[in-house]
């Protein structure tokens, strides 16, 4: 049996993450309407291996649908930390990008890049299941070319992103 | 061992412990240590002396006699695997007693005492070779047993004493059909009684065998005699439960057998009665008794919350077994039925000595407030995780091999409803055996509990011992089948092949063969053991890192799913609790109350000329008979 | 003789894993279908079960929790060779069809002291529905093998096939039996009216509510062995077997695919709706196909 390099172990372990995401089926906000659309038959998302669970523990993906409040953040800082590596994170909608409709509201954060790292933004008020799905493949791209390391970030910046979240969560 | 002959042996055999008992009553006032040191001796000599007593049948020896009918002691086969169950378990409950048992709560002189009085009150039991001495041993052993049960505290009073008066009742039954014997036959050696029983009339033959049975039942706690058992197993001190639960309801079946098959053998039983499924009447309505004993036990039992209760009603519902297993009149029911009698003692005895060792640490046997003691007590929860395997019938602790016996000596009589209340009892055993497990093993770990430590060695070495014998029967039951297949033949039944792992085709309708089982298991777990350890380690996360949909675990939340376990189960069981025997038991006796009370006022009228009148007319009616009497009859 | 004697022991887990994951692709791909869209390409199972092994880390709360699914796995392989595979009778003479029944809950109940070490209530409600739904199906699944056992006066799998031969099933002599034989095959598969156990809007997948990684990708290991196991027991009992390996493997892909159909279109029971219902018209049913069996 030929011994198999890391690399060759990486890429087969990349392709394999790629055709099987399996996204938290976590509610955060508003944006979490255009999930449904997306998953059912007319915008089939299952056929690209993605599906939804439940618990932290079992799935890749977080998606942050919409916008966050200061006590939504502590759960989902709870939430990003139990899951299992490798994860990636989805922003989705234009609140996690610069706060969007509540851009100038006390209680909602701006830059969700601050407190966890992010690999994929989708920008939109609500995004349409076709942008949502362009962004999934987008992501698989960036796993494939083993750019998606979010997680890796989380784990050296820990300082910075501690840091971050105590200023707001007090 | 020929220098001492089988006679002295017995009789030593039944005086060791009684002897022992007194000795530690009075060495116990000069020092606790001689008291600890006398039980254990004498305990573990009845043990050797057991061993020496093996392969031995015999019959008649004498050592009394009263009232014109010889006392005699016997022994066979199937006397000496009881006698191994009493003494065996003794020895270990008392270690078990000595770690367990505190000096400063309450006075212990007598405690030694009861449980080695106890202990040869048992084997007189066993040994015995007519009714007299059994009754006699039978009454010592319920007052001894009543001492030891009033000392769990204050609830365990009420518990003795519902314990102790149907003991009497049943006790009462039992003397009744021993003075019908009696004024038949003049005498009361087993031989006699059969030679009896087989050339007398039906009616008193079954009237006979009915007494006897209820007096067996209330001891053995088969519905509906059963109502003392729940409480009084569940308030009796740790190390009493074991003892009554494990030992002491095997006496019932140990009378139940030999009376069915010592005094009323099985051709007889056939003569006199009709037979349904190629059973008589008789036993087929034991065997109904028995069924539903174990179907309602067990939905009992799923729906407790206090652990020794749980393991009380399943102690019901697994004696149901053995006395399926005995009134099934072949030679594979019968000896499925002992077996099961063999392993019920080993396996709950476990499961109440690792129970018992919880509640020492915890002080709480209330399975709601326990819980994720595995981290702080490994050994008791590996102890106990054998104990519900062999509970639950699975393969391959010993609990499956007599069950299967049990089952396949069913379907082979095609009794098929019985046997599937037998399944569903044993199913419905996978339910509450893993209540037990999980509440207070698994889960999480309240916040008083972290200092809790293991239990002292003293307490575990009867566990590890049990265990390994719950192991070595499931293995190779081929080891107890030599001494069960010798007993049965002793009685008259036809020999079962077995072989040392499991039983060939043609004995049942199917074989066994537990080593392959066993060996595959194991094979199959290292393999998958080797490949889950191929991929990346695993790093160990606390019990509050938990998935709560995003909220922080915090200790004083209760994040246990503790209390009704069963919730949605009880819902379907609800119609059946609405009638409960111990409701008709509190009406009978309320009946007896209002009746004497009026009767009562009726007699004691406190007026002295109605007691002068009385003493008259009963001094009359007694000078009538005495100068009469030679006249009139 | 050996070197036959270690190829079938490797080779029939291996055999009864690919077929059952046969049937999970064959779910994945039928069931989308019913619902008007694509599903995910057909060999989606592997790529899930390899992603989660090779998940770059794992957590376990103690030794139990991560034994739980390995004695799963090796309860579901032992079991394999009790059960006659297509003309392989294995092991099938060391355990009778009573035997059978026993050895079939090993692994349930590994996973199940696994699932409960999680600290977790989720996976405790999981694992207690879980067991009343098992002693729910087991009161009919008992009555039926009691009168198969009683039909054929034996208990022995082999020489119920051998019984079956030619034609003459045991489904074409007691009819009701087999039909309330597939009914409990659905909850013990934990199939659509009985998904109770892993319900995801429930209870958060029950038992698996704590298990990721290595552990998630062993249990669906065991949830293919499980459906193989389950659907080869009600083909040998009622369907008669399978001279060889193609018969038999045709046999239970009709019955899983009638399966496949009954599960796509029914909503959940409640659980003790469930065990309602399995006690009163299957246990009925099953109870009358008993008594026509006695009195013949």
């Amino acid at each position: 049996m030929e011994k198999m390099t890391e690399e060759q172990v990486r890429t087969i372990a990349n392709m394999l993450r790629k055709r099987s995401l399996w996204m938290i089926h976590y509610c955060t906000g508003c944006g979490a309407m255009e999930l449904p659309p997306t998953m059912t038959s007319r915008y089939d998302m299952e056929r690209f291996g993605m599906s939804p669970y439940v618990t932290p523990r079992q799935c890749d993906i977080l998606l942050v649908t919409g916008y966050l409040n200061v006590k939504t953040l502590r759960r989902l800082i709870t939430v990003y930390e139990q899951m299992l590596d490798p994860k990636y994170v989805i922003g989705f909608g234009s609140c996690t990008l610069n706060g969007g409709v509540y851009w100038d509201s006390y209680a909602v954060i701006k830059r969700l890049d601050r407190y966890i790292p992010v690999d994929v933004y989708i920008a939109g008020c609500m995004p349409r299941p076709e942008a949502v799905m362009s962004a999934f493949k987008h992501l698989m791209e960036l796993i494939d070319s083993g750019k998606a390391n979010g997680y890796k970030l989380y784990k050296k910046n820990l300082a910075y992103y501690k840091e971050n979240q105590r200023k707001v969560l007090g | 061992m020929n220098n001492i002959s089988v006679d002295t042996l017995i009789k030593v055999i039944v005086l060791t412990p009684f002897v022992g008992g007194l000795l530690a009553f009075i060495g116990g006032k000069i020092h606790r240590w001689i008291r600890f040191l006398i039980a254990i001796v004498f305990s573990f000599a009845s043990v050797f002396e057991t061993f020496m007593l093996y392969n031995v049948s015999i019959g008649n020896i004498h050592w009394g006699s009263l009232f014109g009918s010889e006392l005699v002691f016997q022994t066979n086969p199937i006397t000496w695997l009881f006698l191994f169950i009493v003494t065996g378990m003794s020895a270990l409950i008392v270690l078990f007693s000595i770690g367990d048992m505190e000096e400063d709560k309450m006075k212990l002189d007598s405690y030694y005492m009861h449980l080695l009085f106890v202990e040869g009150a048992m084997a007189g039991i066993v040994l015995a070779g007519d009714l007299i001495t059994f009754f006699i041993f039978w009454e010592i052993m319920s007052w001894t047993s009543y001492f030891l049960v009033i000392y769990g505290g204050k609830k365990s009073l009420d518990a003795g004493y519902k314990y102790i008066i149907m003991s009497v009742i049943g006790a009462y039954a039992m003397f009744i059909a021993m003075a019908l014997l009696y004024g038949k036959a003049h005498s009361l050696v087993y031989a006699d009684v059969a030679n009896v029983l087989a050339t007398s009339s039906p009616s008193f033959t079954i009237w006979v065998v009915v007494l006897l049975a209820i007096g067996l039942f209330v001891k053995a706690a088969v519905m509906p005699l059963h109502t003392w058992l729940p409480d009084a197993h569940s308030e009796a001190p740790s190390p009493v439960s074991p003892l009554l639960s494990g030992v002491l309801i095997k006496m019932g079946a140990y009378g139940l057998f030999i009376v069915l098959y010592a005094f009323l053998t099985v051709n007889l039983a056939g003569k006199i009665m009709p037979k349904v499924f190629s059973t008589p009447v008789l036993l087929y309505i034991i065997q109904w008794l028995a069924g539903l004993s174990i179907v309602l036990a067990t939905f009992l039992a799923i729906m407790q919350e206090d652990a020794k209760r749980l393991l009380a009603y399943s102690s019901i519902s697994q004696i149901g077994y053995v006395v399926l297993g005995i009134a099934t009149a072949t030679s594979l029911g019968v000896a499925g039925g002992l077996f099961h009698a063999l392993n019920h003692a080993i396996f709950k005895g476990l499961l109440f000595l690792a129970v018992g060792s919880v509640i020492y640490r915890t002080g709480t046997r209330n399975l709601s407030e326990l819980g994720g003691l595995v981290k702080k007590m490994p050994f008791t929860f590996v102890a106990l995780l054998v104990g519900i395997i062999a509970l639950a019938g699975v393969p391959p602790m010993s609990g499956f091999v007599s069950k299967w016996m049990i089952y396949e000596a069913l379907l082979q009589k095609k009794e098929v409803f019985l046997l599937i209340m037998a399944f569903v009892g044993s199913t419905g055993a996978f339910l509450y055996v893993y209540r037990l497990v999980h509440s207070i093993f698994l889960g999480q770990l309240p916040q008083k509990y972290e200092n809790v430590k293991d239990v002292p060695i003293i307490m575990q070495i009867p566990m590890w011992v049990l265990a390994i014998l719950t192991m070595v029967f499931g293995v190779m039951p081929g080891i107890a089948m030599d001494v069960i297949v010798k007993g049965i033949e002793f009685f008259g039944f036809k020999p079962i092949a077995y072989t040392l792992y499991g039983f060939p085709a043609g004995t049942a309708m199917g074989s066994l063969k537990v080593i392959n089982i066993v060996s595959v298991l194991m094979i199959a777990f290292i393999a998958s053991w080797i490949f889950f350890l191929l991929f990346s380690k695993t790093r160990k996360v606390s019990q509050y890192d938990n998935y709560a949909a995003g909220q922080v675990v915090t200790p004083e939340l209760k994040y246990n799913y503790s209390f009704g376990f069963y919730m949605s189960f009880g819902r379907v069981i609800k119609p059946i609790f609405k009638w409960s025997i111990e409701r008709v038991y509190n009406y009978w006796v309320d009946a007896c109350k209002i009746f004497g009370d009026y009767y009562m006022r009726r007699v004691y009228t406190g007026n002295l000329g109605t007691y002068n009148s009385y003493i008259l007319i009963v001094v009359t009616i007694a000078a009538a008979a005495i100068l009469l009497g030679g006249k009139l009859w | 003789m050996v070197i036959e004697k270690v190829l079938m022991a490797v080779g029939a887990p291996l055999i009864a894993f690919a077929i059952g994951l046969s049937f999970i692709m064959l779910k994945r791909k039928v069931v989308p279908r019913i619902q008007r869209r694509y599903g995910p390409p057909v060999i989606q199972p592997i790529y899930d079960v390899l992603k989660l092994l090779l998940k770059e880390e794992n957590i376990s709360h103690g030794i139990i929790f991560s034994l739980g699914p390995i004695i799963a796995v090796a309860g579901s392989i032992l079991a394999v060779f009790f059960i006659p595979m297509g003309g392989w009778n294995m092991l099938s003479g060391s355990a009778d069809l009573i035997a059978l029944l026993y050895i079939m809950a090993i692994g349930s109940l590994g996973m199940a002291l696994g699932a409960g070490d999680s600290a977790n209530p989720n996976a405790s409600i999981g694992i207690s529905r879980a067991l009343t739904l098992m002693f729910g199906y087991d009161l009919p699944l008992v009555i039926i093998v009691i009168s198969v056992a009683l039909y054929y006066n034996t208990t022995s799998l082999p020489d119920i096939i051998a019984a079956q031969a030619h034609g003459n099933w045991t489904a074409w002599a007691l009819p009701l039996a087999a039909i309330v034989g597939f009914i409990v095959v659905y909850g013990a598969l934990g199939e659509h009216p009985f998904d109770i156990i892993t319900a995801p809007h429930e209870v958060a997948t029950g038992p698996m509510v704590e298990y990721g990684g290595k552990h998630l990708g062993l249990l669906m290991i065991n949830h293919a062995f499980h459906i193989y196991l389950e659907i080869a027991l009600f083909v040998d009992l009622f369907l008669g077997g399978g001279s060889n390996l193609l018969e038999f493997y045709v046999k239970m892909f009709v019955v899983f695919f009638i399966m496949i159909f009954f599960d796509s279109v029914f909503p959940r029971f409640r659980i003790d709706d469930a065990v309602r219902f399995y006690w009163k018209w299957p246990a009925i049913i099953a109870l009358v196909n008993l008594v026509i069996v006695l009195v013949r």
